[in-house]
């Protein structure tokens, strides 16, 4: 039953709109609404997955077919996101009962229903509406933390994701002006007559910088270390986690699909490697954990992008390999931040406070800076060979500049492994030292352990992301799909 | 001779320019609810440029009034967008004038540079970082310059 794709997209919104209804009347009732849908959409995925629905297939909404009408496009990677989306948003939902939670639990499921509509979506409108959509959940939920400044780094934070969405926004009509369709397969059909000139590369750059605001691309990534330092640390870790990546994907199915221009290519290469300069340096010189984490996001996102300008396939699983790795250990890492967050100082012999804290966190250390056996390795290392093979020199300085980080990276990340494990300052109690809160832990940990699992089944892992990632570059696939499979689905 | 300017080109040209002021309303102004105000107007002139891209100019509003045949019709998709998009744009915008009264109260001002300084400042705090240059005085009355990483920090915060 592939239509009963849109649950996991239309649950979670009802139960956003439903939730602070019930939950005047009953909060015991409440509190199970927002885990029971989010556990039915991982099932429905789940499934999905499992079943060997033919993939990728189209769903058309509302009985037009394409390009009319709107579409959902399922290949593999929406897939995998979209159970991420679900995944991730039961692991972090805030599970304390009280009127002001009921608030966060709604906005927790309005962000996990817009989301899923990033991941599924075919249509560049309906990414644009679902991209605000995450934004003003984003928004309340920094807020809620309710700090000064929190406050003010959710403005700030508004204001610069405004300006993306004017930019976004700009592009898309200059895209709909030169072509009259929005819908990502039609585009694709018109792009190489239509798009291949200075307009199309105009719409391009705009949309990068318009939609690279969540992606923490360079210029517009200051909000980044300031929000990751005031939201909850579950918020941050979904954000960086997932939120930004989502961002990615974006930017990836337009290269894919529409821009093949190599001067788009060119530009991202650049800002992909100024991000990992200015985000590791950064990361370098904090003086605290959420933003020494939050500046490295950068840097590894910058990483990310390096990637996604690589034209061939390699490139695209290269990609996938360095965003789900980063997924994996940013939102462990962020768990970690949830009592570890202040100042890198006062981690002076925490190790012996929570030694199972810190051994996760060498682990995430040790596969962030690529340690072979773990999976951070084989990311880079799918990199690293897929930069070496190109010609153009811009690309040999992507990977100087990408070695020198992974040594940056090393020094900043075992300097707190050295503070954690080192002896604890003398006139500080042992019970004074901080330590992540239990749930956080426990999180924390299932993500250590899907680390691991991921090392120990390498080759399954390797084999499944280049299948998803050669599903994800092949833009016959996309329109042919969209185009044939939608008329029976309704 | 004159060149003729078309009505077309006049609003081509209002679509980028208040998106221009807008933009440049958001970097220059220091006051926050100016920089919302100018981001406001750089929505108008987005929202702007959306309509005018599926404008025709001979025909009319696409409302079908008789069956058969009918005149050329405006194409009502971007019109449609629009609207979404000016949705979106007012609860935005309410949001961050929500926002801004809470700011206000808790620091009193609005000022973008005082508001980042607060902000960095109670980051740290939080953080249990501790601030060996004080945020208020100026660093060229010490007897001794201050440590050079600290005052970048603080200059960090501004941008």
């Amino acid at each position: 039953m592939s239509d009963l794709i849109v649950l996991p997209l239309v649950l979670p919104l009802f139960g956003a709109f439903l939730l602070p209804i019930v939950m005047r009347t009953s909060i015991s009732i409440g509190a199970w609404i927002g885990p029971a849908i989010l556990a039915y959409g991982c099932w429905i995925l789940g499934d999905q997955w499992m079943s060997g629905t033919a993939l990728p297939f189209s769903l058309a909404i509302g009985g037009f077919a394409p390009p009319m009408g709107i579409n959902l496009y399922i290949d593999s990677l929406a897939l995998l996101f979209a159970f991420a989306v679900q995944l991730l948003g039961l692991l972090f939902w805030p599970f304390k009962i009280d009127q002001e939670t009921a608030r966060r639990q709604a906005l927790m499921l309005l962000l996990v229903a817009a989301s899923t509509g990033l991941a599924l979506s075919g249509d560049l409108f309906n990414l644009y509406v679902f991209y605000e959509l995450v934004a003003v959940a984003t928004f309340g939920l920094i807020a809620a933390s309710g700090s000064s400044a929190a406050y003010a780094s959710t403005i700030r934070y508004l204001i610069l994701s405004g300006i993306g969405s004017v930019l976004t926004l700009l592009g898309i009509a200059l895209i709909y002006s030169q072509t009259g369709t929005l819908n990502l397969a039609h585009l694709a059909q018109l792009a190489p007559e239509q798009l291949n000139n200075k307009l199309g590369l105009t719409a391009f750059l705009t949309i990068l910088i318009g939609v690279g605001v969540k992606a923490e691309l360079f210029p517009v990534n200051t909000w980044a270390p300031e929000v990751y330092a005031t939201a909850a640390s579950r918020v941050s870790a979904f954000l960086a986690g997932l939120v930004s990546k989502l961002a990615l994907l974006i930017i990836l199915r337009l290269l894919v699909l529409i821009f093949h221009q190599p001067e788009a290519v060119q530009v991202m290469l650049v800002l992909g490697i100024l991000g990992v300069i200015t985000g590791e340096l950064a990361a370098w010189r904090a003086k605290d954990v959420r933003r020494m984490l939050a500046f490295s996001s950068i840097g590894q996102l910058g990483m990310i992008f390096i990637a996604l300008a690589i034209p061939e396939q390699g490139g695209l699983l290269a990609v996938l390999a360095l965003t789900f790795h980063h997924l994996l250990i940013k939102s462990g890492l962020f768990m970690l931040a949830d009592g570890w967050g202040g100042a890198i100082e006062k981690l002076r012999g925490a190790a012996k406070r929570s030694p199972l804290a810190a051994a996760i966190f060498v682990l995430f250390s040790l596969s962030l800076i690529g340690m072979p056996p773990l999976p951070g390795f084989w990311a880079k290392f799918t990199l690293i060979t897929q930069l070496a093979a190109q010609t153009s020199p811009l690309y040999l300085i992507g990977l100087t500049v990408f070695l020198l980080a992974t040594v940056i990276e090393a020094a900043y990340l075992f300097r707190l492994a050295a503070l954690l494990y080192g002896p604890a300052a003398e006139d500080t109690p042992i019970d004074t030292i901080p330590k992540p809160a239990g749930l956080s832990l426990a999180t924390a940990s299932l993500f250590g352990i899907g680390l691991l699992a991921a090392a120990l089944f390498i080759t399954p892992v390797g084999d499944l992301l280049s299948h998803v990632a050669g599903q994800a570059a092949n833009a016959d696939l996309y329109i042919n799909t969209v185009f044939a499979g939608t008329g029976g689905s309704q | 001779m004159m060149p003729e300017i078309s009505l077309e080109l006049i609003l081509y040209t209002t679509a980028l320019g208040l998106i221009s002021i807008g933009l440049a309303g958001v970097v220059l102004s220091r006051h926050l609810f100016r920089m919302v105000l100018a981001l406001v107007i750089a929505e108008a002139g987005a929202n702007l440029m959306l309509v005018l891209a599926g404008y025709r100019w001979d025909a009319v509003a696409p409302i079908l009034t008789t069956l058969g045949e009918h005149p050329p019709m405006v194409d009502p998709v971007p019109q449609a967008m629009v609207l979404t998009a000016i949705v979106i744009g007012v609860g935005i915008q309410a949001l961050a004038v929500s926002i801004l009264i809470r700011i206000r109260q808790r620091y009193g001002t609005l000022d973008r540079s005082q508001v980042a300084e607060r902000m960095d400042a109670e980051i740290a705090d939080t953080a249990g970082i501790p601030r060996d240059v004080s945020q208020e005085s100026p660093l060229g009355e010490r007897p001794l310059p201050s440590l050079p990483d600290s005052t970048v920090e603080i200059r960090g915060g501004h941008s």
